[in-house]
């Protein structure tokens, strides 16, 4: 009798945590009441915690649409974004409403995984007015057919060329404006001590690797050098250069600059090691005195401070993109930066597009836009001018708490009005220079600088992995030195990579420009 | 820690030869420590390192106690998803650390009963998942088929059995000697009251390094969580440290700071000694039972 | 006459405790790790998503296999998969089982608790933070090594960029993070040691350098060889999380391991079907290599996995 017991007390055990370890059971039931709607979305500042569950907005979309959203942040990588969309996909787990990237969209709307949303953009004309033009609707387009909602993710032109004033003033040099000249400054900011601080431990240019689609190795960051060969960006839009601009000559020149600064050591020699965070404290510490680097990461009050308590008289300036020895120059490619709002086709079957469609329609403007882009009139922000101003303690949108409260602010920004610009990069005053900053200033001067456009760039087809594996790495190998850069080896380079796929990716991106309009 | 020397008292000369080994063994220790040292003061400086620090990562690790800025600390600590991050990893390590042991220990020593009929063949069927391990969507296919997306035993049901533990562990209980459970048998025991009267209470030691191994592997995992629960208020430690480190991924709004005036890398490694706090409290308990130095448990090939 | 099966029923039902308590574990690992064996199908599949079908995926046969094998880079992945793999037993295991002996034999307490204590810590280091203390020692613009470098006259050596110091790097640093975890087993292993063979190895006279020889090692080879023989299993694992955070295109050539293609390939461009039959595999190879070398391991040394 005891043995029987103990048997039947370990199996017990085991059932029973089998059961318990299952958790309570998910009700998933479809009632006539509110529509759910999942929706997964990228948070502004994903280190603050997601949207709290006491937010205004899922009370008002109950109560004026019926919805019971459930919203849930993407993770901070992106990378990790794709990779969580995707597998989800793959096990038909997506969720009803969720933002993706290009190629990510492009995927799911070849597997069917996504709605065909071409007759909502009706239900939603506000936001169709002020976001969804003709190219933003091509886009999203196959077949005739759009599977997405193209939307801004970014302020165009909002990078720029930046460089120490204080270094060149110390050092007599005026603001370069040839790439020989530029050369010449880095020179003097790696050798003449342009702190004056009597130890030998800043560099010329400095940056990292930042590789986009449409920027390609050694990326984001060294466009301008780039831009001075005229060979910025991965393609060469126009219709009559149409190509990769690895193809062209001048990119062999380009090369060989690239080279002749890594050699004297004029740039900062981390730059292929650091990450996004280690290049921006390295600025803050003042161990270059030229970059490219984004309005607000330069001028917000968060980022400036460090820098500005470290060196009080240090000041940076934008200048204009170096001109080439072909009288070339260019900020970077510009596109349009658009993200795409997918409803899988699932929540279609459901039939929750409409409501989705809603609900995308109230946050592009008045009480959505208000709430999603800085929350509560008087409990999170008040308005000045017609502008919202942040209030000051945790509440306000730029505080701790009430930073949650804005995490859907890219779904209902259009990047570009000036309420927004305003109320994101105010005028203020340093705390220990005392200087007048402002990210919106630095934002208008660089966009007047010389920028290539591009648009259509970043829709262009990818290489294979492969075929990028072999194109970064030999770009790093002739930057390294592992491979001696002759134009003998740069020729069997190119003329390998086109062996293995270069020839047929260019070919597949001039039909795609071609079909599309992309070519200037 | 170690020598259980009650039972006889035996005085020995060292020889020359021991004094040398005894030097050998102290060098190396010591060599171990530097190496080990060094790099855990660069990241525990790092951690304390001031938003005005300017200077190379060696003036770094000489900064004085008393320039230490505790901000990331206190940023990280006031981060309000900090508490329910780590609540939901202590949930997740609490079950999964106990189902995984009701699974694996009898599992372990079922196989390590030499005379079992089919011995070999159900050690290969264990071993075969464990050499071909398939990943991310067809596991993903599964837990999405048994409704177990945004449940926390999504997270260490997959891996509550590790193949790796339970064979260490099989290979353990291989080594208790065969008398004590002939002995028990003798007396009436069934398997099973073997198994709870005798062999566990010998085995603490491998049952607590165990319960170690599979407590790590799931307060560690960010993957699973990442890809299984999609609901902000489910997610373990791990996310929300992810988040923290690869924030810079996203950059359209770096105006704002989460942080206010720690800089980013004392962040991190702040917010990689938090996560890891836990267990530096629970290893010094476990190494307890390392100390009592057990006769039996030992490995028998 | 006993027949076969006859024998097989009396002793099932000699050992049924035994069978009863392996049941629901088995049941389990059935579900949780054989399930996803089959949903591995997709690996000879054109599989899109569970929403058209595993089973109504058109069926494609080797064709994933085969552009996983033709890839251009393919023997290369190979190559730097196995010397990393090699490399990490080569380093990381003796590491460990040197130090768990260094542990148990050093007579100085404060220096055995302190050595103990801050072994295992790195193990709970992420290999975000890691770069980022790989960094601060091997930055070629001011890491630690290069400024003591510097001061010596010599040139900085830009380690993390530079593809013959790359595999060094990731050997190394996978050794000092996992050698205090992994001696933990092994000084589990040493405690349970009879103390008393010790005592008799002193009264014969041996000396501390015999006694490891003759007493200690071998009475911890066991573990040795099972941790040695799981470790060749996953041989094709090279420890992704690692690489991932560690390279970049001046050392792919280096550092890309099968594990690193397959996340670029299948995961982020959402190919599961061919990053499933990757996986598929280096499960082949992982298993040829764990039948042999068990074999070789019964024949030679009396331990096995089976």
């Amino acid at each position: 009798m005891r043995k029987r017991m103990d048997v039947v007390l370990v199996l017990l055990l085991a059932i029973s945590t089998l059961v318990f370890a299952q958790g309570g059971k998910e009700s998933t039931t479809k009632s006539a009441g509110p529509t759910k709607i999942e929706m997964w979305y990228t948070a502004t500042q994903t280190e603050v915690g997601p949207l709290p569950d006491d937010w205004v907005g899922y009370q008002i979309l109950k109560d004026k649409f019926n919805i019971e959203l459930e919203a849930s942040s993407l993770p901070s990588s992106t990378t990790d974004q794709d990779m969580k969309i995707q597998a989800a996909a793959a096990a038909d787990m997506l969720p009803d409403f969720f933002v993706a990237n290009r190629e990510v969209w492009l995927r799911l709307a070849n597997n069917g995984m996504l709605a065909d949303v071409t007759d909502l953009y009706d239900k939603m004309p506000n936001r169709t007015k002020i976001m969804f033009d003709k190219d933003a609707i091509a886009f999203t387009t196959l077949n005739g057919r759009s599977y997405g909602f193209a939307t801004p993710a970014m302020i165009s032109r909002n990078e720029g060329l930046l460089i120490r004033k204080d270094w060149l003033d110390r050092l007599g040099l005026a603001v370069p404006k040839t790439t020989e000249e530029l050369v010449n400054v880095m020179r003097a900011f790696t050798f003449n001590d342009p702190d004056g601080n009597g130890k030998n431990d800043t560099w010329g240019y400095g940056a990292f690797i930042e590789v986009t689609t449409y920027e390609a190795y050694p990326g984001r960051r060294f466009q301008p050098l780039m831009g001075a060969f005229g060979v910025e960006g991965t393609w060469d839009m126009t219709a009559a250069n149409f190509g990769l601009q690895i193809h062209k000559p001048e990119f062999y020149d380009f090369m060989k600059f690239m080279k002749s600064i890594i050699d004297e050591g004029l740039i900062d020699p981390n730059w292929m090691a650091y990450k996004k965070d280690d290049f921006r404290a390295a600025w803050k510490q003042g161990k270059f005195g030229i970059m490219r680097e984004q309005n607000a990461a330069y001028a917000a009050k968060n980022n400036y401070s460090p820098f500005d308590a470290n060196f009080p008289d240090g000041e940076w300036i934008i200048i204009d993109p170096p001109v080439g020895p072909t009288g070339k120059s260019s900020v970077g490619p510009e596109t349009r930066g658009l993200r795409i709002w997918c409803i899988s086709a699932k929540a279609a079957e459901e039939g929750k597009a409409e409501k989705i469609a809603e609900m995308f329609e109230w946050m592009a403007s008045g009480e959505g836009y208000f709430l999603c882009g800085w929350g509560q009139e008087g409990v999170n922000y008040t308005l000045k001018d017609g502008i919202p101003v942040t209030v000051p303690g945790d509440l306000g949108f730029e505080g701790p708490v009430g930073q949650r409260y804005i995490q859907l602010r890219s779904m209902a920004f259009n990047y570009s009005s000036d309420t927004e610009l305003i109320s994101r990069y105010p005028v203020y005053t340093t705390d220990v220079s005392k200087k007048q900053m402002s990210a919106l200033w630095a934002l208008r001067e660089m966009q007047s600088k010389k920028w290539t456009n591009s648009m259509g760039a970043d829709s262009m087809p990818v290489p294979s992995t492969d075929l990028k594996t072999f194109y970064e790495q030999g770009l790093a190998e002739f930057f390294t030195g592992k491979r001696a850069l002759t134009a003998e080896n740069w020729k069997s380079f190119v003329a390998e990579f086109d062996k293995i796929g270069g020839t047929a990716w260019e070919k597949a991106g001039f039909e795609y420009a071609k079909a599309n309009s992309y070519l200037k | 820690m170690k020598h259980n020397s009650s039972k006889t008292s035996v005085t020995v000369k060292l020889t020359g030869s021991d004094k040398v080994f005894n030097v050998v063994v102290n060098v190396f220790m010591v060599f171990i420590l530097l190496v080990l040292a060094i790099p855990l003061w660069s990241t525990i400086t790092l951690s304390f390192r001031p938003a005005t620090f300017i200077g190379t990562y060696i003036e770094g690790m000489a900064l004085p106690p008393w320039r230490w800025s505790f901000a990331a600390y206190e940023a990280l600590l006031g981060n309000n998803g900090f508490i329910l991050a780590f609540m939901n990893s202590f949930k997740i390590i609490t079950q999964g650390v106990a189902v995984a042991l009701l699974l694996t220990i009898p599992l372990a020593y079922g196989l390590s009963v030499k005379n079992l009929r089919g011995r070999k063949w159900i050690t290969l069927f264990v071993i075969v998942p464990y050499v071909f391990n398939v990943g991310l969507v067809p596991t993903y296919i599964l837990i999405a088929k048994l409704k177990l997306v945004n449940h926390l035993s999504s997270i260490y049901l997959p891996m509550a059995i590790g193949t790796y533990n339970c064979l260490i562990m099989k290979s353990f209980f291989e080594g208790i000697p065969n008398e004590l459970k002939e002995s028990a048998h003798i007396d009436g025991c069934n398997d099973v009251q073997v198994l709870i009267r005798i062999i566990l209470p010998l085995s603490k030691a491998i049952i607590m390094t165990i319960g170690l191994y599979y407590g790590v592997a799931f307060w560690n995992d960010y993957f699973h969580p990442m890809l299984y629960l999609n609901k902000d208020n489910l997610r373990p430690l791990p996310i929300l440290l992810r988040n923290i480190l690869m924030a810079a991924g996203m950059n359209e709004f770096v105006e704002a700071s989460a942080f206010g005036e720690a800089p980013i890398e004392a962040i991190k490694a702040a917010s990689v000694f938090m996560s890891a706090i836990p267990m530096i409290i629970v290893y010094p308990f476990i190494q307890k039972y390392f100390t009592k130095g057990t006769l039996l448990g030992s490995v028998k090939g | 006459m006993r027949t076969r099966k006859g024998t097989l029923i009396k002793d099932i039902k000699r050992q049924k405790y035994i069978y009863l308590m392996i049941f629901i574990p088995l049941v389990f690992y059935t579900v949780f790790k054989y399930i996803p064996l089959w949903n591995a199908q997709i690996a000879f599949r054109d599989f899109k998503s569970v929403r058209y079908g595993i089973i109504d995926s058109p069926f494609v046969g080797l064709k994933n296999f085969k552009e996983f094998i033709s890839s251009y880079y393919f023997w290369n992945l190979i190559k730097n998969t196995l010397m990393y793999s090699f490399g990490k037993l080569l380093i990381s295991l003796p590491s460990a089982v040197i130090l768990s002996l260094a542990i148990y034999e050093c007579r100085r307490p404060a220096l055995r608790k302190t050595v103990q204590t801050l072994a295992y810590l790195p193990h709970f280091l992420s290999w975000v933070i890691m770069y980022g203390i790989l960094l601060s020692l091997f930055a070629p613009g001011d890491g630690i090594v290069n400024d003591v470098l510097k001061s010596l006259g010599h040139k900085p050596i830009d380690f993390l960029t530079n593809s013959n110091t790359f595999p060094f790097l990731v050997i190394f640093s996978d050794a000092w993070k996992e050698m205090g975890w992994s001696a933990i087993i092994f000084i589990a292993a040493l405690m349970g040691i009879d103390v008393s063979l010790f005592e008799a190895a002193m009264v014969e006279g041996a000396t501390s350098w015999q006694r490891i020889r003759y007493i200690t090692l071998p009475a911890i080879r066991p573990v040795i060889v099972i941790v040695l023989l799981l470790k060749i299993g996953t041989i094709m694992e090279a420890g992704f999380n690692q690489i991932f955070m560690l390279y970049s295109p001046a050392v792919y050539n280096v550092a890309d391991i099968i594990d690193t293609w397959v996340y670029r390939q299948g995961l982020l461009d959402g190919r599961f079907g061919l990053a499933t039959a990757a996986g598929l595999f280096k499960g082949v190879i992982g298993m040829l290599l764990i039948l042999s070398s068990n074999y070789f391991s019964k024949k030679y040394t009396d331990n096995s996995l089976f």
